[in-house]
């Protein structure tokens, strides 16, 4: 027996070395790009440090005064996340909601035909929705960013989850007899009830929305429209190529938000990654 | 009796009041833009030519001739299974440790949150990163020279090799600990009894990961395995924030979605071409996922569970 537990504490032992090491791997890369934010080029060039240095304010300058509007495009990343989140989100609950409760026509081909858009790479249709924007007039317009969210099978899918796990048929049916609509039974007391589901959905909607580089780049290409990934892509190019610190004072100020909202939330949205994968 | 029954099949067919809305977008905004690539694809549009013609299937005759295109078609499924198979493996092992109930580790929920936290990282903004951590006077390197592992400072991103390679890790660091997180929510959901009538038998860890576990997480597999294609299939970001934009070195790591892109953006703007890349694509990853997904697991089965327990409550 004894024998057994040492092997278990040898074993216990490279399992916590080797979570450790990619601990570091998975913070390093991070923690870096908030020290040299910090930190000025010739610091930077000159070799690693873990700890900030005093070179913020000239980084911060330097990004803000090439020509760039950091903050405009903060904003409007921030407009369209929480737009698109809120339609998303609101537009989603509905439609599970709906197939969860209700046997209207097509229910069941509905049902299935979602679990098939989860497996088809709906991105790659991109140039067809952009000629179509461009025909509509929409290109550099937020709506072509903000509704398609309302459309997002993925979304669905884990609100179609979640939603089975909630629905309780009898409060339904106890407010009809109270005499509340259908939509009011929906907003009024499923809403509420779906607040937890829905705000980790949410979470999910807003950081895909603040992160996703490709579709605004297709579409938008006035600069007081861009958003923070394009302006992460402008970044890159020449005007700040020796700029170090600079640049990642921008990846910095564009990661930010998520990395505080997540260390915030973190039980919610671990808890939420699996709702879709697994069943009860 | 009779009456109840009738309100009960009018409020049946509100449901479809609440599931139009997504409909309507979606044949909007969805399927519309789709149907629209196909068609496209069959045309020689050009954004800076007003004439547009019927091709037929030239496009895809054009493309499928186009090396750079086999390639990108290559380097897209290269990079994604080698990110995929590490990132099952290294998931599956700290999965088993971390439900193991002999090890019985501490801070899991830490350990987890740490990494998860890389997914939720901008891909734009993780790949600058990276480009700036393996510059020629980037961090990797100073790290690399001090440590003696180099004699001198290395230019990672002129070798296909490395440029490939950073590609993968990128991929890895910024999903293992999604894969992580849903291996795991199916290895707790695994009746406790299965592992103790096993030990009883006398079973050794390796046979009950094999014949327990490993079964019983299928599904999760499955769906760890068809999003990680679907979204490995669709890589753009990483690479193309990574190096030039046109998958430099060598178009090393020039993905299906950049050859896409670079069609779209060439001086002619050619969409109709864009179009078929993006619909060669899109049926190529259709196909095998939903044959992945027809072959290991029978998703009728699942959707007639599902009925049949909206009857039992309804």
């Amino acid at each position: 027996m004894s024998s057994y537990r040492t092997e278990t504490n040898i074993l216990r032992t490279i399992c916590y070395i080797v979570m450790i090491i990619t601990t570091i791997l998975c913070i390093a890369p991070i923690w870096l790009l908030f020290i040299n934010a910090t930190r000025s080029t010739p610091e930077i060039q000159s070799g690693v440090s873990l700890i900030p240095s005093n070179n913020f304010m000239v980084n911060y300058h330097i990004l803000t005064n090439q020509g760039l509007n950091i903050w405009r495009a903060f904003g409007n990343s921030l407009y369209i996340s929480i737009f698109s989140t809120a339609v998303g989100v609101y537009v989603s609950m509905m439609t599970a909601y709906g197939i969860k409760v209700y046997d209207f026509k097509g229910r069941k081909f509905l049902n299935n035909f979602i679990l098939v858009l989860v497996l088809v790479p709906m991105q790659m249709s991109i140039i067809g929705f952009y000629q179509y924007m461009a025909k509509l007039g929409l290109l550099d317009s937020y709506i072509p960013l903000i509704i398609p969210a309302a459309a997002s099978a993925a979304t669905v899918f884990f609100a179609l989850q979640y939603m089975e796990s909630i629905i309780i048929k009898d409060l339904i049916n106890a407010a009809r007899i109270d005499g509340c609509t259908e939509f009011g039974i929906y907003n009024r007391i499923m809403v509420p009830i779906a607040a937890p589901g829905i705000f980790t959905l949410s979470i999910f909607g807003f950081v895909g929305s603040w992160n996703n580089f490709f579709t605004p780049f297709i579409l938008i290409s006035k600069m007081e429209k861009y958003t923070l990934p394009m302006l992460v892509q402008t970044l890159r190019g020449d005007t700040y190529k020796t700029e170090m610190g600079a640049i990642y004072l921008g990846l910095a100020i564009s990661i930010l938000p998520v990395v505080i909202v997540y260390l915030l939330f973190a039980r919610y949205i671990v808890s939420g990654i699996s709702m879709g994968a697994v069943k009860e | 009796m009779i009456a109840k029954r009738k309100t009960s099949i009018n409020k049946d067919q509100t449901g479809i009041y609440f599931v139009l809305p997504f409909i309507i977008i979606f044949l909007i905004f969805g399927l519309w833009p789709l149907i629209n690539t196909f068609r496209l694809s069959l045309t020689d549009t050009q954004l800076m030519s007003r004439t547009q013609h019927y091709t037929g299937f030239r496009n895809f005759v054009l493309i499928f001739n186009d090396p750079s295109f086999l390639l990108s078609l290559k380097n897209t499924a290269k990079i994604w299974i080698l990110n995929f198979i590490p990132q099952l493996g290294l998931a599956l092992l700290f999965s088993v440790w971390f439900t193991s109930k002999r090890m019985n580790l501490k801070g899991v929920g830490f350990f987890r949150t740490i990494f998860y936290l890389p997914n939720i990282l901008m891909p734009a903004a993780v790949a600058a990163l990276f480009a700036s951590l393996f510059d020629y006077y980037g961090p990797a390197n100073q790290i690399l020279v001090r440590m003696g592992v180099l004699d001198q400072a290395m230019q990672f991103f002129r070798n296909e090799g490395f440029t490939q390679a950073i590609v993968i890790y990128i991929q890895w660091f910024m999903w293992f600990g999604q894969t992580i997180i849903v291996l795991m929510a199916g290895m707790s959901s695994i009746s406790g009894d299965f592992y103790e009538s096993a030990m009883i038998d006398g079973a050794t860890s390796g046979q009950m990961f094999r014949k327990i576990t490993l079964p019983c997480i299928r599904p999760v597999m499955i769906y760890t395995l068809i999003t990680s294609l679907v979204g490995g299939m669709q890589m753009f970001d990483i690479p193309f924030m990574l190096t030039d934009g046109r998958g430099a070195p060598n178009g090393s790591v020039m993905t299906a979605n950049i050859f896409m892109y670079l069609k779209y953006s060439s001086n002619k703007g050619h969409i109709g071409l864009a179009s078929t890349v993006g619909v060669v694509v899109f049926v190529i990853t259709s196909a095998i996922a939903l044959i992945v997904f027809k072959l290991l697991e029978d998703p009728d089965e699942r959707i007639k569970k599902q009925m049949k327990k909206m009857e039992k409550r309804g």
